[in-house]
């Protein structure tokens, strides 16, 4: 045979062993149906997996909860079901050569359960084998929260995680957080895994007038998710390798089961809503919510806007539309697939802005040979949102408006020419644009040619890129000639990921678990950040319409991270379980000395539960865990070395610039976490409770150590120097109060107790963003709010101002998370989620900018009394605080300072309220289910802090420092939600 | 046992092909290491580079140094600056002056190095290498005219004066090389740079006779320009696109017609004279610079005359004193001769006027106005800080200075 034919022969006959499965149908053998419901309500269940365990057969059981699995060949067979949410059980029946046997299932519901698996490093677990803590959001949870993505699904969820919104414009990307700060200059956010592919876990550049910026996270749409693992912290985190130490993600989305096409329809409609903005007794609600006729700040000045809107208000409800519609199904050869494509349009509450999305995801699997299964996951997401000019910037909406006769926007067309006359709407015409394009695709063998060996290995590629847009139009009040910002921003993530385990039986007792893999990640970036300035005219500009032209910074880096890991586990009696494992790592990154990195691991698991002497009528569940690890993060290209920035000098001539002063001893910072803790459930599911200790000591911390400017590199260094601490408990506890069959009620609570400290972080005071007075030093939380105080913050003196004081924890040192659930007549539930983060501050910049313009309501008593003492009567001093003469001071040259504003931000938001409706059949028009939900996101807040919103933050400040600098807050939305079912 | 063989060699083979794959190279084209500028070619781009930190440094000052000495007012929002208008110049609000003008007096000696060490014998005959001498000179006499107390490359304190010996001995260099090399312009710069640092020590026969050298309409500029935002001249940032310093309030708002203290006002389309950033300080535009492409005065034969005439007047010579001030009135058109003064409290008041006119708004005034303060002539700066603090992030960083 020729060379030619030879490869003709092999490709033919690979193409045979992928399509034969598809071909050759099982035709033969019995099939097995039955029904899955819930045990007590016999309620059937949606979406329960049941399967034939050492087989490759399997199905899901349909909205009446019934399932079919044909094929099966005859004899003692186990099968198996099993939902999040609930207890799996498992059943053999005697399978007959042909026909048809029934077998049902009715599952317990257990907010906690041992069985099943979970998805790690090392591929799936089962969970009572696993040592840490592991929390999942269910498909419930999902449908009852109203979210669109992933962070609004996220926020209040589970203890240990904390999500700020930052800003409120339609389409900014929130702050998230696991367990707390592990880093000063790597950033805290959790690694991100989609189907069991890594994917860019960072955020877009901010928009230079917006300044805010975009999470590719929120390109998944809630509608397309099917569950949510969250690994929280280092010792769990460890295989994961460098860059593990902020906690990882798990996003499963919906994949397809076997079975006819069933088609899912969600229609959603509804708005969003703005209410009062700024401090209660504000009656204008910082000219917000009312700019019409005559209006008057602090010192008397008196304003109109000739622009306000007819309404009397900048703010108007801004609609939203939903649409998602997807297919599922598969043949009983083990073809499956999951189609689905989603709209969502999103307007905000002023003149301009808004989020409009469209995605598709399309997910298949199949088995083209025995014990070899492939997934595809692919999505593609095209996002664009307009906006306002926000936070920071000049032509800011909330910096104009509510400096009232302060405005930037002075202009013509006021009624009374004798008061300062105001065209505020002009400032709408600056617009904000950023579109991107997101595509993720994924494949994941899975082969496993015996029970005991299993190998995955999948391969992904996550693309973004963005085009961000600020542009100032030609005739702008303050810019005529207008300018115009653009960052092209790309991101590519290659990666792949092999594990490989295998477990046996080596006595009666003892069970092992042995596994290796090996990951390896290239990430890529392009940015480039352009500017064009003074157009020749109007109309749309591009780059080229600027008789000025800039390119401001260009980046492009590519760095790479490889790592191998092993683990073992051994079980007892399969109830006491320890796990060693380690992991070892290198990246480019990464100064000349150092090489491999390792991360070790052991973990424990005893279910002590299953002990014969365990009181299992009280206390059905427990299992006690343990773990230590250690997990770590690395520096960036180049942090290591001496270098150098091409600049121009002598107007336009080449030039270098000092850049960084190097340090060739630079090594990745590491994490070692402690983890105590325990899973149980009581009274046959009724009570179940999480609870977990956690303390995590990040030591060779990488910290941006400042170099002496007299040295010639004016900034810092990265140097291995800090240790931080970061302890606490989270615990969550779930109790149905009341089970019955007409009513059905369910309340939980989740608690995140968290301490950071920094230890001695190279013997400095690292300032993180003097502006928004945050720093890093030791003895204190990170980041911290630090600088002057007013001592008698409360006496009716002057100040006593102290310098080099604490003012407190930028992020929450106790979150509470309440819910509640209450299901009426098996068809109607309703839903509440609560969040009351606490602890945290915030800095009121928006009240430390206006108070100097005369512009913030609750400082003008304060301020007239000032005024009137300065004119020589001082008897209106004596009911004016220390607090309120330091903060609205019209004395601004002296004693003006961020610091007195730097606020307690301890708000209780009700995250999400759902009411949702199972539609009766007969309405149904043809549609096998349907439900009609009523729902709404952050409808309430109670808050102390003054300022606009506790969570918002200008991020092109700072992302790490929190600063209340003139960002819009975040609004409500009331929706309606028609589900359909085909 | 078959089994696990398996796993092993498929194990093993997975991993090598991914490693394989794996081209563990890092890149990151733009910024460039420390030994790639060890060639001749790439000294014009690192002369140009300690010209660029000069005016980097300069142009980011002259705002805040012109509210110290009350060259201008404040009108925005910025705290740091509202605290130098105060007359309060704080170890906190210097960390960018601080760590500019070091930067531009490092970038040249350390770059001064780098050349003598790639060019070896050529180094004396580069044409680069009197203007390097040049901008290391400028930076010191910079640093020592505004700051407080000396700091060399991470040592210990010393006097302020460090710097003008410093800057000193690099203007003769630049003098000497420019002049062999017959480059007219830097070999005056230079002149005129070390006449100023010269008198600053006490050498005012020295001043006077490299002070007369330089033709009275040379004028050697740091250079501005608005290809990229690091080379503009951010006092015109602060004043031509916003309005954050303004004239009004100082004595220069009853200046008019004076081309070497230029400012105009704003109206709005009310009428009314347009306020500051602040809404309510009037905005009185200082139109020396009046794009951020206007390149600031590091020497000028103006000033060259004023340090004549004031040698001439601490010499008791009223009367040359006012010659030299006339002849430099004469330079700008419009402003007319004046009169010797009657006394010598007078003769000081005048020259002081004077010479915060020529060189107004370039960094200088400060200085100007703190040796006076020494030697009893002048009272603005009582009461008032007196010059740039080392910063705190130098003194937080530097384990020489004592904490």
């Amino acid at each position: 045979m020729t060379r030619l034919k030879r490869g003709r022969a092999f490709w033919l006959a690979m193409l045979l062993a992928v399509f034969a499965p598809f071909a050759l149908r099982a035709q033969g053998g019995a099939t097995v149906t039955g029904s899955v419901t819930e045990r007590g309500s016999n309620t059937p269940l949606d979406g329960a997996q049941v399967s034939l365990p050492g087989t490759r057969l399997g199905a899901a059981s349909d909205k009446s909860g019934a399932f079919s699995i044909r094929g099966v060949a005859a004899g003692s067979v186990k099968v198996r079901a099993q939902l999040i949410g609930y207890e799996p059980m498992e059943q053999t029946v005697q399978v007959p050569a042909s026909g048809t046997v029934r077998v049902s299932f009715s599952l317990s519901r257990a907010a906690v359960t041992l069985s099943g698996v979970v998805v790690t490093a090392t591929g799936e677990e089962r969970r009572r084998s696993v040592g840490t803590a592991m929390a999942t959001i269910d498909t419930a949870q999902i449908a009852r929260s109203a979210a669109t993505n992933p962070q609004d699904l996220l926020a209040g969820s589970t203890p240990g995680v904390t999500v700020l919104a930052n800003g409120g414009q339609p389409g900014s990307g929130g702050t998230i957080r696991l367990r707390g700060v592990n880093s000063v200059s790597q950033g805290n956010s959790p690694l991100i895994y989609i189907d069991g592919v890594r994917v860019f876990n960072g955020r877009t550049p901010t928009n230079v007038g917006g300044r805010q910026f975009i999470s590719p996270l929120n390109d998944i749409a809630a509608e397309d998710i099917d569950h949510i693992e969250i690994v929280k912290g280092p010792a769990a985190t460890t295989l994961y390798g460098t860059e593990a130490s902020g906690g990882v993600l798990q996003i499963f989305t919906k994949q397809g089961r076997e079975g006819a096409a069933a088609w899912n329809l969600s229609m959603t409609s509804g708005f969003t809503n703005m209410g009062h903005i700024g401090p209660s007794s504000d009656p204008n609600g910082q000219f917000f919510n009312n700019c019409s006729g005559t209006l008057t700040i602090g010192d008397g000045t008196k304003f109109q806007d000739a622009t306000c809107p007819a309404s009397g208000s900048w703010l108007h409800n801004g609609p939203i539309a939903r649409l998602n519609i997807g297919v599922r199904g598969g043949s009983a050869g083990g073809v499956t697939y999951q189609v689905s494509a989603n709209a969502d349009n999103e307007e905000g509450v002023l003149p301009t802005g808004g989020a409009f999305n469209r995605g598709l995801r399309a997910n298949l699997g199949f088995k083209p040979a025995k014990g070899l299964t492939v997934n595809i996951n692919q999505s593609i997401t095209n996002s664009r949102t307009i906006g306002f000019a926000d936070g920071n910037s000049a032509n800011g909406a909330m910096l104009n408006i509510s400096r009232g006769a302060g405005s930037n926007y002075k202009g013509v067309g006021c009624a009374d020419a004798t008061v300062v006359c105001i065209n505020n709407d002009s400032l709408f015409t600056n617009q904000i644009n950023n579109t991107t394009n997101h595509f993720i695709t994924g494949v994941t063998l899975t082969y496993q040619p015996v029970d005991a060996l299993t190998n995955r290995l999948a391969v992904g590629f996550d693309y973004n890129n963005a085009d961000i847009r600020y542009v100032v139009p030609f005739g702008n009040y303050r810019v005529p000639l207008g300018s115009m910002f653009e960052t092209l921003w790309q991101r590519q993530f290659l990666s792949a990921d092999f594990a490989s385990t295998y477990r046996r039986q080596v006595a009666s007792n003892w069970s092992t678990s042995t596994s290796v893999g090996g990951q390896v990640f290239e990430s890529k970036l392009y940015s480039t950040d352009l500017q064009s300035d003074n157009f020749a005219g109007p109309g749309d500009p591009t780059l080229v319409s600027g008789a000025l032209r800039l390119i401001n910074s260009v980046d492009q880096q590519r760095v790479i991270n490889a790592g191998f890991f092993a683990q073992e586990m051994i079980g007892w009696r399969d109830i006491l379980f320890v796990t060693v494992g380690v992991r070892m790592d290198g990246n480019s990154a990464f100064g000349k000395s150092f090489g491999l990195q390792t991360y070790p691991k052991i973990s424990a698991s005893y279910v002590i539960s299953d002990e014969a002497f365990w009181p299992r009528r009280w206390i059905e569940t427990m299992k006690i865990r343990g773990a230590v690890g250690d997990a770590g993060k690395a520096p960036g290209a180049f942090d290591a070395v001496r270098t150098w920035t091409p600049v121009a000098a002598e107007n336009g001539k080449p030039a270098f610039s000092t850049n960084q002063i190097g340090n060739p001893a630079l090594g990745p910072e590491r994490t070692r976490e402690i983890e105590l803790g325990f899973d149980a459930s009581a009274l046959d599911g009724r009570i179940s409770l999480q609870y977990s200790h956690f303390d995590d000591h990040t030591y060779k911390a990488l910290i941006p150590v400042q170099q002496s400017p007299s040295l010639g590199f004016s900034g810092s260094q990265l140097i291995n120097v800090g240790e931080l601490m970061n302890s606490g408990h989270e615990v969550m506890l779930t109790a149905e109060v009341f089970r019955h069959k007409l009513v059905d009620v369910t309340a939980r609570v989740g608690l995140m107790n968290l301490h950071s400290e920094a230890g001695n972080v190279g013997g400095q005071t690292l300032t993180i963003f003097a502006l928004g007075r945050t720093y890093v030093q030791q003895g204190l939380p990170v980041p911290s709010y630090y600088g002057l105080k007013v001592m008698n913050p409360n006496d009716f003196a002057n100040p006593i101002i102290q310098a080099n004081q604490y003012l407190g924890s930028a992020y929450p040192t106790r979150i509470w998370t309440p819910g509640l659930s209450v299901k009426v007549l098996d068809r109607i539930t309703l839903d509440m989620q609560g969040e009351w983060q606490i602890g945290g501050h915030n800095l009121n910049a928006v009240g430390y900018q206006n108070a100097n313009l005369v512009a913030w309501q609750p400082c003008y008593a304060a301020q007239a009394k000032m005024r009137q003492a300065a004119a020589g009567d001082s008897s209106g001093l004596s009911s004016v605080t220390a607090l309120e003469r330091a903060r609205c001071t019209i004395n601004t040259k002296i004693a003006r300072d961020y610091s007195f504003w730097v606020e307690a931000n301890d708000f209780f938001k009700l995250r999400s309220v759902s009411v949702t409706v199972d539609l009766p059949s007969k309405y149904l028009l043809g549609a096998k289910s349907g439900s009609i939900a009523f729902a709404g996101r952050n409808l309430w807040t109670s808050t102390k802090y003054t300022g606009n919103d506790p969570e918002t933050s200008d991020q092109r400040d700072d992302t790490f420092a929190r600063r209340d600098y003139y960002v819009f807050p975040t609004s409500r939305s009331f929706t309606m939600t028609l589900r359909l079912g085909f | 046992m078959t089994t696990l063989r398996n796993f092993g060699r498929h194990s093993i083979g997975v991993i090598a092909v991914l490693c394989a794959a794996c081209n563990m190279t890092v890149t990151n084209p733009g910024p460039l290491q420390d030994a790639q500028l060890n060639t001749p070619t790439a000294m014009p781009a690192l002369v140009n580079g300690m010209s660029g930190d000069l005016s980097f440094a300069l142009g980011n000052y002259i705002d805040r140094g012109g509210l110290a000495s009350g060259e201008l007012a404040e009108a925005g929002n910025f705290s740091a600056e509202q605290q130098f208008f105060i007359g309060v110049i704080r170890p906190e609000d210097v960390n960018p002056d601080w760590s500019n003008m070091q930067q531009a007096r490092w970038s040249a000696e350390n770059g001064l190095d780098r050349m003598k060490s790639v060019l070896g014998a050529n180094f004396e005959k580069n044409a680069d290498t009197p203007r390097a001498y040049l901008y290391g000179a400028f930076a010191n006499r910079m640093l020592g005219e505004n700051v407080c107390t000396a700091v060399i490359d991470g040592g210990p304190a010393q006097s302020d004066s460090v710097y003008f010996v410093r800057a000193e001995s690099l203007f003769t260099r630049a003098y000497t090389l420019a002049a062999a090399l017959n480059n007219t312009t830097v070999a005056n710069a230079a002149l005129g740079g070390r006449a100023s640092v010269r008198a600053w020590q006490g050498n005012w026969t020295g001043a006077v006779t490299d002070a007369a050298l330089v033709p009275n309409t040379f004028v050697y500029n740091a250079i501005f320009g608005t290809g990229t935002a690091r080379e503009n001249n951010d006092l015109a940032n602060q004043t031509i696109t916003r309005r954050e310093t303004t004239v009004f309030g100082t004595v220069y708002a009853s200046i008019f017609k004076d081309l070497r203290t230029p400012w105009d006002t704003i109206k709005t389309t009310s009428g009314a004279v347009q306020t500051g950033q602040d809404g309510k300080t009037k905005f009185f535009r200082q139109t020396k610079y009046t794009s951020l492409s206007s390149n600031v005065p590091l020497v000028k034969g103006a000033e060259m005359l004023m340090l004549r005439a004031e040698a001439a007047l601490r010499n008791g010579d009223i009367a040359g004193m006012t010659t030299l001030i006339n002849q430099q009135r004469a330079l700008y058109a419009g402003l007319t001769a004046v009169t010797a003064p009657a006394t010598t409290a007078a003769a000081w008041t005048l020259l002081q006027a004077e010479r915060g006119s020529v060189v107004w708004l370039e960094g200088r005034r400060l200085w100007d106005l703190r040796r006076w303060n020494v030697e009893g002539t002048s009272s603005f700066l009582t009461g008032r800080s007196k010059c740039v603090p080392i910063s705190t992030n130098e003194l937080a960083s530097n384990p020489n200075l004592s904490k």
